[in-house]
């Protein structure tokens, strides 16, 4: 009999037990490329994707499948596929499912790169994307078409902090026979597991959280098996005959693990975005902490809040816990642990305050990254939104006073004092405009 | 696969190719509440071996339609039907759990269609408590999760798998998601009730093969070696896993398999 083992204890063991032949406690790191066949019978049979087992590192790993089988069982998934990015698994999944002429119902308030993706090389492809709000149930049922193939979005979105109301958003899925995609990197599976309220695939990117230090890019998509890619005319590319099989069909042969098999002989085996080895073991010491971490960050994340709606240099304050956020209700229900470490506010006195307050932090890194143990910081206005007008970034939901902050793991009071510095600073411009 | 068969949508894996008319067939046997996907590491394995594979889903099964058999004596009336509509006159027939015992009702009341018996983590017969019984009635989701935890060893819980990245609990909850949600207690009764597994077995007269589960909470060990020892010729071996142990180790069943099929040539 299986134990059915609780989320602390799966964050560190599921996918491995101590190995046979030298007792290694810790998961060990297979840096190779390929596996020595027993025999060519052996050899045919991973060929042909007829039983389990590895053949070349690209298309899987034995380190980077103790990864997949953690994100699985954490998840409550059936199977994954960890690659090298998050923007590899959102690209493994689009290009897995859809195809020229199809399209895809997207949020309209996602991180950069996942917008970028379907609104300009997709389309290049022939594949086109609506966005609608996350939340407007009724925009999204009325967007999804018969070439509907895909609906996507972020539990909580980047950097906006919207949260998407995922069992709604999956029952109307449900209804019209669409595949749910959610990109659960914000919230990790410790806060939320997208699969339980209905969605069929989640998107990680393991560079933030879930690896949660800082030191390792890496992407996973993990399959609900819960979708059924039957209808041979809508998916035919899943349920039709696939020349990565020799003709025959992926549901039809794995069922409920069909997306992530078709994934790994066509997605891995020809475009190859594989993680490396080491980095799959990086993550993975990341995943063994990784409910200590988020207790931790969310414990500091609230506060900040207080401390920040207390602050006079703060103009506005948004985060899915404070009563004032729109999604507030939503978030209550999905995310009752809490809603992720990232708050984003307003500074007074605006772009050039906002820049002075980011010159003038020492603890706080400002860099392009969000999960790490350390405290993080962005100010759009003065990076990646540089180049565009306040009206051009009102646009894209953005301000240009807008700090976002990725809180960390130190002593609160550390963080604390740190942000006084940078209000010092910020106040000056502030005043001086004044 | 698709077929009609009696009236009814019908499916059976071969493992995506056509059967070819002169290649030994191979009938891979489902266990209660499960389908086709109970075998997916056998069926396209023994498919490049050379053999006619079929796998088929019982009624309300998988992809199969129709109104379910209600008795081990039903499942196999059923099997040989289907057999005879596919033209298939003689098959090796591997059985895993319920399955067992669909193919010891074979071997004693259609032995002109037995060329060959594995018997996987089964046994003479399957008696199911009643709670199981009940909540496959009451909950049914409940007791797909109680069975593939019971049916599992280490490797369930720790989610290792020779194939990578799959976490087999919530797989075998998903497979047992995709039949009727009536069928796991009509097939829990069915197994419950029957009772002519030991006279069935101890009219075997051909070699056969029996791969059991150490750590089997299901079928138990123990009553799989009654059954090898009532068999008159039955080699066994027994694998250290649980229940489900076409998943759970799929690479050691194929190589008893197939090394049961040489002795058959
Ligand atoms: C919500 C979200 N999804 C996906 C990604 C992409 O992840 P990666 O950088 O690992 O490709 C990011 C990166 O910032 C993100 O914030």
């Amino acid at each position: 009999m299986s134990e059915k083992y609780r989320f602390d204890t799966m964050s560190l063991h599921s996918g491995h037990v101590p190995d046979k032949e030298t007792g290694s406690r810790a998961v060990p790191i297979y840096q190779t490329t390929s596996y020595v066949f027993k025999d060519t019978d052996e050899a045919a049979a991973l060929y042909n994707m007829e039983v389990g087992g590895h053949l070349y590192t690209r298309i899987s790993n034995p380190t980077i499948a103790t990864l997949e089988q953690r994100l699985a069982s954490l998840d409550g998934g059936v199977s994954c596929i960890a690659c090298s990015s998050g923007m590899a698994a959102m690209h493994l999944v689009v290009s897995a499912i859809c195809s020229s002429g199809d399209h895809i119902v997207a949020s309209n308030k996602m991180y950069g790169a996942n917008i970028n993706l379907l609104q300009h090389t997709m389309t290049r492809f022939g594949i086109e994307t609506d966005f609608v709000n996350p939340n407007n149930l009724e925009e999204i049922e009325k967007s999804i078409k018969p070439n509907t193939k895909l609906v996507f979005g972020e539990v909580i979105g980047n950097p906006g902090l919207d949260v998407m109301n995922v069992p709604e958003v999956a029952k109307i899925c449900k209804k019209k026979n669409v595949p749910l995609a959610i990109d659960a990197t914000f919230n990790t599976p410790y806060l939320m597991k997208p699969i339980s309220h209905g969605a069929n695939i989640v998107i990680h990117s393991l560079t933030k959280w879930i690896g949660g230090h800082g030191i390792a890019i890496g992407g996973a998509l993990v399959n609900g098996g819960n979708f059924d890619w039957g209808n041979k005319e809508k998916f035919p590319t899943i349920s039709g005959s696939h020349f990565a099989l020799n003709g025959i069909s992926f549901w039809e042969e794995f069922g409920p693990s069909a997306l992530t098999a078709k994934i790994r002989a066509e997605g891995m085996y020809n475009f190859g975005p594989s993680l490396s080895p080491n980095n799959a073991f990086y993550i993975l010491q990341g995943i063994e902490t990784l409910s200590l971490r988020m207790k931790k960050h969310i414990e500091n994340t609230k506060m900040m809040l207080k401390f920040l709606k207390e602050n006079e240099s703060v103009s506005w304050l948004r985060h899915p816990d404070l009563e004032d956020h729109p999604d507030h209700k939503i978030a209550k229900k999905i995310l009752p642990l809490g809603s992720g470490s990232i708050i984003v506010f307003g500074i007074k006195g605006g772009r050039d305050a906002g820049k002075a307050f980011i010159e003038n932090v020492k603890l706080s890194s400002h860099l392009a990254n969000v999960g790490d143990a350390k405290t993080l910081l962005i100010h759009p206005g003065s990076t990646t939104h540089s180049h565009l007008s306040s009206e051009a970034m009102k646009m894209s939901g953005l301000t240009d006073d807008m700090i976002r902050l990725s809180v960390g793991l130190e002593d609160i009071e550390d963080i604390k004092i740190d942000f006084e510095k940078g209000f010092k600073a910020a106040a000056k411009i502030s005043s001086n405009k004044c | 696969m698709y077929t009609n068969f009696k009236g009814n949508k019908v499916y059976f894996s071969t493992g995506g190719l056509n059967l070819v008319k002169d290649n030994e067939t191979l009938c891979f046997v489902h266990g209660a509440g499960q389908n086709h996907y109970s075998f997916t590491q056998q069926i396209r394995y023994f498919v490049s071996q050379g053999y006619n594979v079929i796998a088929p889903d019982f009624p309300g099964h998988g992809f199969s339609e129709g109104n379910q058999t209600i008795s081990i004596e039903e499942d196999m009336l059923w099997l040989v039907e289907l057999l005879a509509f596919l033209k298939i006159e003689k098959a090796t027939f591997i059985g895993h759990s319920q399955g067992c015992l669909t193919i010891l009702e074979l071997a004693e009341k259609k032995p002109e269609f037995v060329r060959g018996l594995v018997f996987v983590a089964g046994a003479m017969s399957i008696p199911v408590n009643d709670f199981l019984i009940d909540t496959s009635i009451d909950n049914p989701e409940k007791a797909y999760d109680l069975m593939v935890t019971w049916g599992q060893d280490n490797y369930g819980s720790f989610s290792i798998s020779d194939w990578p990245g799959h976490n087999h609990l919530a797989e075998g909850n998903a497979v047992m998601k995709m039949n009727d949600s009536s069928v796991l207690s009509k097939d829990l009764k069915s197994c419950n009730s029957y009772n002519n597994g030991k006279q069935a077995a101890s009219t075997i007269n051909i070699n056969c093969l029996a791969v059991l589960a150490k750590f089997d909470m299901m079928t138990p060990l123990k009553k799989g070696l009654q059954m090898v020892e009532i068999i008159k010729q039955c080699d066994y071996k027994i694998l250290e896993c649980g229940h489900f142990l076409p998943i759970e180790k799929p690479k050691e069943l194929n190589a008893l398999i197939k090394k049961y099929l040489n002795t058959l040539k």
